[in-house]
């Protein structure tokens, strides 16, 4: 009696015990894309430098949201770091090459504006740990709050203990000095007198442009200095350009640009851009210090890995884009 | 003893009493082969379980539990502290060395039939402390709060609540409630670095306690030569020592280079994480997808248990004092049939858990 009564509890605290020990799956795990940033003793020169090649050539999916739903596509993506950088290079095809973004046009009488907008890609980091970002990406700082309705979604975190950053490369706004826009996320507001509530804030220092415009909003302000050659040609440099005295000296079919690039500085200025836009598509690098030393931004540690998400905008002004899920990125040995 | 002429205390052991103690330690005598080139695995797993010890313990020092907080402070200690990842890698990589140097010692003593009389309970005890260990790792996967914890949680919290009768009440028990949330983890933590290490220490402290009683075992044809014996202090100390710092070191440069893996946060409305099993629990996860629908209980609970009861009643089972493996053939076989199984059933697990299936 005494022997089964301790050969019960023995096969009771084993059985017990081999049940803690279970790990059961079947199904495939749906684990985050990873992408691996490959180390290089020297930075890549520019777009086609071959150094590129030695990095892994990743095939992002993006997928459109409203109203572009179904509107998908793959954006290539390498990575590479070396002791103080971390370059990408990004590569997507996009059939219209959106770099006007409402440019005036006279037509004899009156300004107005072209229909071109702007093609952009944007890269989300998270300086902090963003709830859910690791999980649902761009579905937990764009897409928020989930529970109301699309027209009410901010471009925001939760709380400020949350903290994005954001590299916004635009092809109209920021290409012609050679950048993406620095910005961080955090709880949405309205600390500047937007027209909308966003998490979005300006990382340190200049950038970013302003609208070319009469204060009556019919006809733009500036023009290129004629005592300036343009540095970039096709665009309006607001270091460039003189404000408007003479409007009779313009003739029908006339453009100038609607928004101005400003001399980016600071922070806002870390993450430095190289574009090309051809065959049909764009590609971008973007090259940022691993650690810039800013509290804004976030700080790369070769050890650790990061979350992120990415989207593309074709031709949009506004939020419209097609955005991947949450990614992964680690820097291999 | 007190020594002076003035019933004064001349040295530090003397004043705090424990000249005795000393006098004592250093008298003791353990076999010779205790610590060789050839035999440390006993010696390695208290090197272990010492370095998970003190690097868990520093790791404490800076951990929150509480679900979201914990992965922050776990983050924090990893990759902003000094050093930081060099002491969660080596509490990281010590539990995996553990498991193989308990299964190569545990191999060891089945072998040379060190479980036979007189030393059953040294073997009953080692057994106990085996399965300590995993319910140790087991607890301490949720404190990180990453996707990977978290979710090997939930699955196991889910098997234990398939068991028929107490399996809700254990579930309550160990979760405090119907979620994975504060009070879980805090009870997890609790048990990781309170309630486990303690009853491992007594556990360790009664295997070696019947290793001093009954004695070590030697190869079984060397039992009854005469074994040479040196002083447990300080040579046998001095063995441990170099043990120790060679260990230590070894662990801290893979830690360095390797760091410990964390895995994205806890994101317990993310349904669609399935964790991938560790390497330990490969068989038993393939047991459990081999058994399927009304037989889960097979794979699950019969087979793991019984083997469990098996290893701790093997001294009882086999009581001929012949510890030759030659001797022992149905043992043997027995044996090796379960180790060919094991293996099988791990490298399956493997290969479909690991090999190319996913991103």
């Amino acid at each position: 009696m005494r022997i089964r009564t301790i050969m019960s509890f023995i096969v009771g605290v084993a059985s017990i015990s081999s049940m803690l020990l279970l790990n059961a799956d079947e199904a495939a795990k749906a684990h985050t894309f990873v992408v691996s940033a490959s180390y290089v003793r020297a930075a890549p020169a520019g777009l086609d430098d071959p150094l590129w090649k030695t990095a892994q050539a990743f095939q992002l999916l993006v997928e459109g949201r409203e109203p572009v739903v179904g509107a998908n596509g793959t954006v290539t993506t390498r990575a590479l770091y070396t002791d103080k950088h971390l370059y990408f290079l990004l590569k997507w095809k996009d059939p219209t090459h959106s770099i006007t973004k409402q440019s005036w046009r006279f037509d004899g009488q009156n300004w107005h504006h072209l229909e071109g907008n702007e093609d952009r890609i944007a890269l989300l980091f998270e300086i902090t740990r963003i709830n859910k970002f690791a999980t649902r990406g761009c579905a937990i700082t764009c897409h928020s709050p989930a529970d109301v309705s699309r027209k009410d979604w901010k471009f925001a975190t939760k709380s400020d203990d949350e903290k994005g950053d954001l590299w916004h490369w635009k092809a109209a706004r920021s290409a012609p000095y050679g950048y993406a826009d620095d910005a961080w996320l955090t709880v949405a507001g309205n600390p500047t007198g937007s027209y909308r509530e966003t998490g979005r804030r300006k990382d340190v220092g200049a950038g970013g442009d302003i609208k070319n415009q009469t204060q009556d909003k019919s006809r733009p302000l500036y023009m290129q200095d004629p005592a300036i050659e343009p540095s970039v040609p096709g665009f309006l440099l607001m270091e460039e350009a003189v404000k408007i005295t003479d409007y009779s000296v313009f003739k029908t079919g006339d453009t100038i640009p609607y928004r101005l690039p400003v001399k980016p500085s600071g922070s806002r200025f870390d993450v430095k851009a190289t574009s090309r836009y051809a065959d049909g598509g764009w590609m971008v690098m973007f090259s940022r210090k691993l650690d810039t030393g800013h509290e804004d931004d976030v700080v790369f540690n070769l050890k650790k890995r990061y979350s992120f998400a990415l989207a593309v905008f074709d031709n949009s002004g506004s939020e419209h884009s097609k955005a991947t899920e949450p990614m992964t990125l680690i820097f291999s040995p | 003893m007190i020594k002076s002429k003035r019933n004064q205390p001349d040295t530090l052991s003397e004043m705090l009493a424990l000249d005795d103690i000393i006098a004592r330690i250093k008298s003791l005598r353990v076999p010779g082969d205790a610590l060789t080139w050839h035999r440390f695995s006993g010696s390695l797993l208290l090197v272990l379980l010492v370095l998970l010890f003190l690097s868990g313990a520093f790791m404490s020092f800076y951990y929150s539990p509480a679900p979201g907080i914990a992965y922050d402070s776990v983050d924090y200690a990893l990759y902003s502290l000094p050093f930081g990842d060099v002491i969660k890698g080596v509490h990281y990589y010590s539990w995996n060395v553990l498991l193989v140097v308990m299964g190569l010692h545990l191999a060891r003593a089945f072998v040379v039939g060190a479980y036979k009389s007189p030393r059953q309970l040294v073997w009953v005890s080692g057994v106990m402390i085996m399965l300590l260990i995993p319910a140790s790792i087991i607890t301490g996967d949720l404190l990180p709060w990453d996707q990977d914890g978290f979710w090997t949680t939930q699955v196991r919290i889910s098997i234990i609540a398939s068991v028929p009768f107490v399996g809700d009440l254990i579930v309550r028990l160990v979760q405090g409630g119907s979620l994975t949330g504060i009070v879980a983890l805090t009870r997890f933590y609790v048990l990781h670095i309170l309630f486990l290490p303690l009853f491992l220490v007594f556990l360790v402290v009664i295997h070696f306690h019947f290793l001093r009683q009954r004695g070590l075992s030697a190869s079984w044809d060397k039992e009854h030569s005469n074994r040479q014996t040196i002083s447990f202090f300080p040579q046998f100390v001095n063995r441990w020592l170099l043990l120790f710092l060679t260990v230590t070191a070894v662990l801290g440069l893979i830690s360095w280079y390797w760091p410990a893996p964390l895995g994205d946060p806890a994101d317990p409305t993310d349904s669609t994480f399935v964790p991938r099993p560790e390497w330990w629990v490969l068989f038993l996860n393939q047991l459990v997808t081999v058994f399927k629908g009304s037989l889960t209980l097979i794979g699950s609970i019969i087979i793991p248990g019984g083997l469990v009861a098996l290893l701790i009643a093997l001294p009882f089972l086999d009581t001929s004092s012949d510890r030759r493996p030659a001797s022992r053939k149905k043992v043997m076989l027995f044996a090796g049939i379960i180790a060919i199984i094991w293996v099988g059933l791990s490298i399956m697990g493997y290969v479909q858990h690991f090999n190319g299936t996913h991103s």
